[in-house]
């Protein structure tokens, strides 16, 4: 069978510092692979914890073709299972969340209990042994109040990530938070294009006029060399941190697939709100002043996050189909903020609902001229575009190894 | 020619003797075990399960006046004559057992009554027993198994105990050891968490029918003893009444107040559905309003009236028939198909929901 392109030749021809070809943002070999090569084998963040706080509280998601529920079991543990009921298949919860005692297949009450086991199937027969229907395990870890789950038999290492993203989130104390809002929206555009499009601030200056009220277009601002290495504003908010035992320092891992780096607000702004004050009067976790800026955490291929001292927002992609992207965005607060009270809703979402439309549009036209057979890949700006060339390269370079092998293979 | 006797020449203690503490043993992180003997080498004659009272000086400076009369059931068995023994757990508010643990001292000499009460094996010869217990209303069920152990008898005993965690379990490893060596010791343990890095192999979660099937599935032909918090007892009652567990063969004891005589024996205000007692069930939605007795199930009645309520496992536990009850008191007794914020929410399961007079749902 002869395939229209293969896209480990696609990616082998690209050039390095430019756009990607055609193909790979529209094509639905490219998704393919996408999927079998990164969003089956890598690590996904999907919700936060807070957000299945007490026992029999779940969420579910789809993961490509994987529909996925992860679920709180009455020993305080988070697991993750494949939603696939045992019996005949059925996805056995539908919801996008909720909290049920037990996990029950709506088609035939075949009943688990929240740690998967197969506690009754009714009219089974004689000889049936629940314990080998029980729901099939995901691979899951909550770290530091971050939920991510992994498809794969034999998830890759997250002992690296674990260790910094815990020490650099724990002063937000998000296992004692508390989900304010929740937006899903679609995209009409390549996963690997909204990605791209967070990766850099060069359209910022053109397209978000309520978030450049704080958050600096500078790219000197996006693009840190190392801990040690960064803009001098950076490095003085760095010292300062320092002083108060606050992680701050910009730190990555292998390729770039994960950064961290707390960096201020412009002119001392305390969060993302159109008056660069605070949105939420109590405060979250430990970190000590107001304005300590944002932490910056993305981790490839799915998610990119803001941990400000008043409230949290966490982001989430999954690939619908090679042109539409699912964008979870989630505005954490501390647990006993009241709303009305302490906080107001529209003053909290306000800047990052108007950014994510906005960006939603940049990625939708995006697409479209992508989709003209007349496109043809174009260059990055080095200084401006540095956070898109470690995307591309973590992608091609990730790609490249696991298509090299899968063909070596064949 | 009468022969001598090598033991047991004298006579068994009274509680004109004040008892010497001899031995302090902690057996878990906050329960620990208060061994006592008799000072003249008296042997201690009671029955297993039975509890004995203990006049702590807890404000000496008081003099007798600052003692209080605690009961303990004995976690010792008479099958060992020569010491008795009480093991207790502090709980937050407790001042005697704390006076125990901050001041008693092998060597002093206490003041103690008894031993007495009802709760033993002793009264209730059987074939079969079924011991269910939680927290440290395990000693009872230890003095119990020791002489069932010691008797060198063929027993037959399905030990179910309830804990929080694993190392909060009493006794654990002397079970253990009795059970290696006596096929007619089961051991079946339920906790409310496991231990953080150790593996659990038993049981978790709330006491429940389906659990109590596993654990011992001949348990209506087992003569059950029962020892724990009142509200722990209580679901254990509605249990066994529920799956039509001959109620005369059900004796407890409450670690909390052990009960001395029969005439003491507080009544049990169990809700018993009764075939001839009538009720009356209201379908809102339906307009549809059929009288019952109190023994039909929510969901049974419904069907009977031409109304249908989706159902599955129609024991409580896939929570399929969940339904909003609008007024009126069921008794209900789930297999943990509904959570304890549904139910103080005016949910109920229909198909294990009896109505107790008249009630209304919304189906």
């Amino acid at each position: 069978m002869t395939q229209p392109y293969s896209t480990a030749r696609l990616i082998a021809s690209r050039q390095p510092g430019f756009s990607l070809p055609r193909e790979l943002y529209c094509g639905e070999q490219a998704l393919q692979d996408d999927l079998q090569q990164i969003w089956y084998r890598e690590w996904v963040f999907a919700i936060p914890s807070c957000e299945i706080a007490r026992t029999g509280s779940f969420s579910t998601l789809q993961l490509g073709e994987y529909p996925v529920i992860i679920v709180r079991g009455a020993d305080g543990r988070v697991r993750a299972f494949h939603n696939v009921c045992r019996h005949r298949g059925q996805r056995l919860c539908p919801k996008t969340s909720g909290s049920s005692p037990k996990l029950v297949c709506p088609y035939h009450q075949w009943t688990y209990d929240l740690d998967g086991k197969l506690l009754y199937a009714r009219d089974m027969g004689e000889g049936f042994d629940p314990s080998r229907y029980g729901l099939k395990p995901v691979h899951c870890a909550d770290i530091g109040g971050m939920i991510f789950v992994c498809v794969a038999p034999v998830p890759p290492s997250l002992a690296d990530l674990a260790q910094n993203l815990m020490r650099y989130v724990g002063p937000s104390a998000l296992a004692e938070s508390k989900v304010a809002h929740s937006s899903t929206i679609i995209e009409k555009g390549n996963w690997k294009l909204v990605l791209e499009n967070n990766r850099e601030c060069y359209h910022c200056g053109g397209s978000h006029p309520s978030l450049c009220r704080t958050y600096s277009d500078d790219p000197l601002m996006t693009v840190m060399e190392g801990p040690n290495a960064a803009s001098p504003e950076i490095l003085a908010h760095w010292d300062r941190c320092d002083k108060a035992n606050l992680p701050s320092r910009f730190v990555h891992g292998d390729n770039m697939q994960w950064r961290l780096a707390r960096v201020p607000l412009m002119d001392d702004a305390e969060s993302f709100t159109m008056s660069g004050k605070a949105a939420v009067s109590r405060r979250m976790g430990t970190i000590p002043w107001n304005d300590a800026g944002a932490l910056m955490f993305y981790h490839f291929p799915s998610s990119w996050n803001h941990f400000l001292p008043d409230h949290a927002i966490v982001f989430r992609i999954l690939p619908i189909s090679p042109t539409e992207t699912e964008v979870t965005t989630k505005w954490l607060v501390h647990k006993d903020a009241v709303e009305g009270e302490d906080y107001d809703l529209q003053k909290l979402t306000e800047v990052w609902l108007a950014t994510n439309d906005e960006d939603r549009r940049v990625v939708e036209e995006n697409q479209a001229g992508i989709l003209s057979p007349a496109y043809e890949p174009g260059p990055y700006s080095p200084s401006q575009e540095a956070g898109v060339i470690h995307l591309v390269d973590w992608y091609c370079a990730t790609m490249t190894e696991r298509l090299g092998l899968q063909t070596a293979a064949e | 020619m009468t022969r001598t006797r090598t033991n047991w020449a004298v006579e068994p203690w009274d509680d004109s003797e004040m008892l010497e503490c001899t031995q302090i043993v902690p057996e878990t992180a906050d329960t620990w075990t208060f061994t006592f003997r008799s000072p003249s080498g008296a042997w201690f004659d009671y029955q297993p399960g039975q509890f004995i009272t203990l006049d702590l000086p807890v404000d000496p400076s008081k003099g007798q006046a600052g003692n209080v009369q605690r009961t303990y059931t004995l976690s010792s068995s008479p099958s060992r004559p020569l010491s008795i023994s009480v093991t207790a757990k502090a709980q937050a508010t407790s001042i005697a057992t704390r006076w125990m643990m901050d001041n008693l001292k092998p060597g002093m000499k206490i003041r103690a009554y008894g031993p007495s009460g009802i709760f033993s094996s002793h009264r209730h010869p059987a074939r079969k027993y079924l011991f269910i217990s939680a927290g440290s209303g395990i000693t009872p069920m230890m003095s119990m198994t020791t002489w069932a152990w010691d008797s060198g008898e063929d027993h037959d005993i399905v030990f179910v105990h309830a804990a929080r965690r694993p190392s909060d379990i009493i006794f654990r490893q002397r079970l253990e050891q009795f059970a290696h060596r006596s096929p007619g010791l089961q051991l079946r343990f339920t906790v409310e968490e496991p231990e953080p890095f150790k593996t659990w192999h038993g049981y978790q979660g709330r006491l429940s029918q389906i659990m109590l099937g596993l654990m011992a599935s001949d348990y209506l032909e087992r003569e059950v003893f029962c020892c724990g918090p009142e509200p722990f007892m209580q679901a254990v009652r509605d249990m066994l009444i529920a799956l039509g567990y001959d109620m005369d063969h059900y004796h407890q004891e409450s670690f909390g107040a052990p009960v001395e005589s029969e005439a003491e024996s507080p009544e049990m205000d169990d809700v018993i559905p009764d075939e001839e007692s009538r009720a009356q069930i209201s379908f809102t939605t339906s307009g549809v309003t059929t009288g019952c007795a109190e023994t039909d199930t929510v969901l049974a009645v419904a069907k009977r009236a031409g109304l249908n309520i989706p159902s599955g496992c129609t024991f409580g536990l896939c929570g399929t028939c969940k339904i909003k009850k609008v007024s009126g008191e069921v008794h209900m007794v789930h297999n943990g198909g509904i959570s304890d914020e549904d139910i103080e929410d005016g949910w109920i399961l229909a198909c294990c929901s009896n109505p107790m007079g008249k009630i209304a749902v919304e189906v």
